[in-house]
């Protein structure tokens, strides 16, 4: 990982913000000292050189993994929490520091990596009813502002096909925690020589692809809050989706 | 002075002299009856006349009445109508010096009387000495009916007559009011009200009597003026061109709407819309074109002053690049429902792959930057250029009309980042003329050494930072770098600098503002400030530092009185010709100097005030000392902006009118039938001005200072007379063969 990210630091160039301060950050948070492993702890990387390949955002390409009661998760409004396992009860650090977090407007991807079994995914949705009982997720509308947010698409993908929506916490109008079923760190993870080592299910190159659309498109949803939900863009968009139909 | 009469015994009341009369009356009648009944003697009735009258007399017991005492010369109050209309005149003399000289001829045609003389205008009618009588402050209007209702209401004694000195044009009472109203201020006084008219004809002129609008100005909404423009005093009208101007900081006055009016029966009424697109105190000239022959020029030009407010701040954002920074601050102004968002964010560069067959998979849309400032650039109130290059998306042809729209009034922040400032090829464009710092032509456009900002002594003045300084003091989280910035303008302010990097001899300003014109502007040379919100340094103020931080700058950027280092208002209004003094309140603070800059609107254009800037006041205010007038001297006819600046706290700006002849001079006809009319239904006389000595003055009172009784005759004399007469005429009667 530190060589694709010294590979893709030289990529960058010309500076995007002053000591990209202000770049894409997507920062891996854990809970109980369990850190993601494995081909997935690849996936932040991928995902900035992903987004500053195909956008303008500047973003940070050896983001930084951080528990979840560390004091850092507030110094930046983005961060995954990934696994494949029940995550257990947070500790009071970790319940003060993610609830801090989202209380001041940040945007946390749960990101199960088995969805099929599903264990990550409830475990953190119980702890986060514990930390934020007034808000239990809510489904996400599909004109929700996330799928038009620099790629049109039409629903969430990952590694996995997965579920057609997405469920969310949303706080006044911003959905703060997305739930993801999908494994979109699984579609994102590279190898040394470039390469996917987790393959889709089904096998298919367009899926990967939707993958990154959609991985972008949080990106962008982090960078630019509802910005395509502004009026100015609605004739464009309306255009746009019935070509694409 | 002495006076005798007769009185009667003390303790006599009216009830037993009525009573008494009565008896004797009845006693009076029975002998007449009984005389002609019986044929009784004459000198039997006579006798019992005397009796009668001996009788009463022993009762009431009169006596002789002495009074000396004073006669008290009744009191007259003058009322001199002060409005700044008496002005006006026929040439020769004016209304104003009419007046005065038929108080003179009044106080000495009423040598009998106590002549108390006193200015009304508006409110209360106030004590005028004549030897100052041309001086201090002259009201527009002549509303006698509030100071008739002060003077009935006011303690002591009550005037014996009103003698109202005015040509008529009255605020109130007018020619519409009832009778019972007019009748009901004579009532209220407890005496008629007289009237001396210092006018009868009407000058040769042409006016705008009457400039209203339907409802309130508000931003970028269109306003109608209605004028009423009159003609009087025998000058030949028919088409009279009317232009309305707006009066601008630094530039010539902006046509607004022009037209004619079309006189019909001596008036005719205009319609003229227009659009104000800056909020805020704005003035606008209304110019009527007069014949040839108007004698009354001062109101042929008003000049209107219009709060224009806003329904909602209109604010484009437009971003470079989408980072955290944009993230915060495009969260904010959505967030709040005062400011209406228009954004645009460039979220793909020509460079950028985006593994896409068609543009229809991008939900991304032409950066609309011709039509953005070109046709809708004046119906924002502020632009924020947020890390945005100005050559790579053909924003650099319009900095011209950027940089025009900051004169005009609009607002304008650049947000730093690589692609900001210097870097975003702004340097020695149009647009960097009216920023409040200099940019270099050359060397790096941007450090990313991680600095503090540190906060200047203006800094911790300005109502602009004490959110974030309320919360954080002098500490700032560190920013990873700034854009390079030479020397702040002068007359700019800067609130942050960097502690180590220099621009010329000073600090290298990091937060800087300054006034363009009629608009203003922030350079904000770094990307950062979305740390005031997330940062290990903003737990300390909940993440609130960042709105608090753009609350005032945005706030200062639209004039927010809330972020404005002093109020300031004029004492009274600004005539032509007249002192004029402001009034500066300052927020409570230790002791500074105040400097205070007037300019003239409209500079460049053809008028009659002064052309070049007027020399600055320099005062002190002691930490005691909250509010101070500041006396400006004497002004022409214009409109002006007097910018103060309060110690090292960014400068606050007042715009005003100074009018020559303003509302008071709007109708310049006399209107000597109201005035007959007050006097008629007052129970006073109207006459001419000329015609003072023939008012009469109220009798005087009499006032009695010593009073001495001495009887007729002593009580027991009175007795014995009426008991001898009794007697007598018992024995009359007995001879006369009655019982």
């Amino acid at each position: 990982m530190s060589a694709l990210g010294a590979t893709l630091t030289s990529f960058t160039g010309s500076a995007a913000a002053f000591g990209d301060v202000g770049a894409f950050n997507p920062r891996i948070v854990s809970a109980g000292g369990r850190r993601l492993a494995g081909p997935r702890s690849t996936a932040p990387s991928s995902w900035s050189m992903e987004l500053m390949n195909r956008t303008s955002a500047p973003a940070r390409l050896v983001p930084k993994e951080l528990g979840l009661d560390r004091p850092e998760l507030s110094t930046e409004p983005f961060a995954i929490w990934a696994g494949d396992a029940d995550v257990g009860p947070l500790t009071l650090g970790e319940r003060r520091g993610l609830s801090k977090f989202i209380r001041l407007g940040g945007v946390l991807v749960v990101d199960d990596s088995d969805p099929q079994g599903g264990a990550f995914g409830r475990s953190v949705r119980r702890e986060l009813l514990r930390i934020l009982p007034e808000s239990p997720p809510v489904r996400l509308d599909p004109s929700h502002v996330l799928f038009k947010t620099f790629y049109i698409v039409d629903r969430p993908v990952g590694r996995l096909l997965g579920p057609p929506t997405i469920d969310a916490i949303v706080r006044g109008k911003n959905a703060q925690v997305l739930f993801l079923a999908h494994d979109l760190l699984g579609a994102l993870a590279r190898s040394e020589d470039g390469g996917f080592p987790l393959p889709t299910e089904p096998p298919s190159y367009e899926q990967r692809q939707y993958a990154i659309r959609f991985a972008v498109n949080i990106a962008m949803y982090v960078l630019c809050s509802d910005y395509k939900d502004d009026q100015v863009h609605a004739p464009f968009l309306m255009r746009r989706r019935a070509q694409s139909r | 002075m002495s006076h005798r009469g007769v009185g009667l015994a003390e303790g006599v009341s009216p009830l037993l002299l009525w009573a008494l009369a009565g008896l004797l009356a009845i006693w009076f009648v029975l002998l007449l009856v009984e005389g002609r009944l019986r044929h009784a003697p004459l000198w039997v009735a006579l006798s019992g006349l005397v009796t009668a009258l001996l009788m009463g007399a022993a009762v009431l017991r009169p006596s002789l009445v002495t009074t000396r005492g004073t006669e008290l010369f009744p009191k007259v109050v003058v009322l001199v109508d002060r409005s700044w209309r008496m002005r006006l005149g026929d040439g020769t003399t004016t209304r104003e010096q009419v007046s005065l000289d038929t108080v003179r001829r009044l106080q000495s045609h009423l040598k009998a009387a106590r002549v108390e003389v006193l200015g009304f205008g508006e409110g209360a009618a106030k004590p005028m000495p004549l030897a100052e009588a041309s001086a201090g402050h002259r009201p527009t209007d002549s509303d006698l009916t509030a100071a008739l209702r002060a003077l009935g209401e006011a303690p002591g004694e009550r005037p014996k007559a009103v003698v109202v000195v005015s040509d008529g044009r009255l605020t109130s009472p007018t020619d519409s009011s009832a009778p019972e109203a007019m009748r009901a201020l004579g009532e209220r006084i407890g005496a008629p009200i007289h009237t001396l008219r210092v006018a009868d004809t009407s000058p040769p002129d042409a006016s705008i009597r009457r400039a209203a609008t339907a409802g309130a100005a508000v931003a970028h909404q269109k306003l109608a003026l209605q004028l009423q423009v009159g003609c009087s005093g025998g000058l030949a009208c028919d088409e009279l061109p009317v232009t309305v101007e707006e009066l601008l900081h630094g530039e010539p006055p902006s046509l607004l709407a022009q037209g004619s009016a079309k006189i019909r029966d001596g008036s005719a009424t205009i319609e003229l819309p227009f659009t104000l697109d800056r909020a805020g105190r704005r003035l606008v000239r209304v110019r009527l074109q007069a014949p040839a022959g108007d004698r009354v020029p001062e109101n042929d030009v008003r000049i209107l002053t219009f709060d224009v407010t806003r329904e909602r701040v209109r604010v484009l954002h437009v971003a470079g690049r989408p980072t955290y920074d944009v993230r915060a601050l495009r969260m904010w102004l959505k967030a709040d429902e005062s400011i209406d968002l228009i954004a645009f964010f460039i979220l793909r560069t020509n460079s950028d792959a985006t593994q896409t067959s068609d543009d229809a998979e991008l939900s991304l849309i032409p950066f609309p930057v011709d039509e953005l400032f070109t046709e809708h650039l004046p119906s924002f109130d502020a632009v924020i250029l947020q890390d945005i290059d100005a050559v790579e998306y053909k924003l650099e042809r319009h900095l011209p009309a950027l940089a025009r729209y900051v004169r005009a009034g609009g607002g304008l922040i650049m947000v730093g980042g690589p692609s900001a400032f210097m870097g975003g090829g702004y340097a020695g464009s149009p647009l960097s003329d009216v920023l409040p710092a200099v940019l270099p032509q050359q060397g790096a456009p941007f450090d990313t050494a991680p600095f503090e900002p540190r906060t200047t002594d203006a800094g911790r003045a300005a109502p602009t930072l004490r959110g974030v300084r309320e919360l954080f003091g002098d500490q700032l989280p560190k920013m990873q770098g700034m854009n390079t910035l030479g020397a702040v303008r002068p007359g700019s302010i800067v609130l942050w600098e960097h502690p180590e990097r220099r621009a010329g001899n000073a600090a290298m300003p990091v937060l800087s503002l300054g006034e363009s014109g009629d608009g203003r502007s922030i350079a904000l040379a770094v990307d950062g400030t979305h740390l005031l919100e997330w940062s290990e340094l903003s737990e300390r103020g909940a993440g609130r530092a960042y709105g608090a931080l753009w609350e005032g700058l945005v706030g200062w950027l639209m004039r927010d009185p809330r972020f404005e280092s002093a109020r300031i208002e004029l004492t009274h209004e600004c005539r032509a010709g007249a002192p004029v003094e402001l009034s500066v309140t300052r927020l409570p603070g230790a002791a500074v100097d105040v400097k205070v800059t007037l300019l003239p609107l409209g500079a460049g254009a053809e008028q009659p005030g002064p052309a070049a800037p007027m020399p600055d006041k320099q005062l002190r205010m002691e930490a005691s000392v909250e509010t101070i007038t500041v006396a400006l001297g004497v002004l022409t006819e214009g409109g002006y902006s007097a910018t103060v600046r309060i110690g090292s706290a960014p400068p606050a700006r007042f715009d005003f009118a100074c009018e020559r002849g303003g509302l008071a001079f709007a109708d310049s006809r006399p209107d000597p039938a109201l005035l007959e009319r007050l006097a008629r239904e007052t129970k006073g006389v109207s006459l001419k001005a000329d015609d003072v000595e023939s008012l009469s003055a109220p009798p005087a009172t009499r006032v009695a200072a010593e009073r001495v009784t001495t009887p007729l005759l002593p009580a027991w004399l009175w007795a014995l007379a009426a008991a001898a007469s009794l007697g007598g005429h018992w024995y009359l009667r007995r001879r006369a063969g009655l019982v």
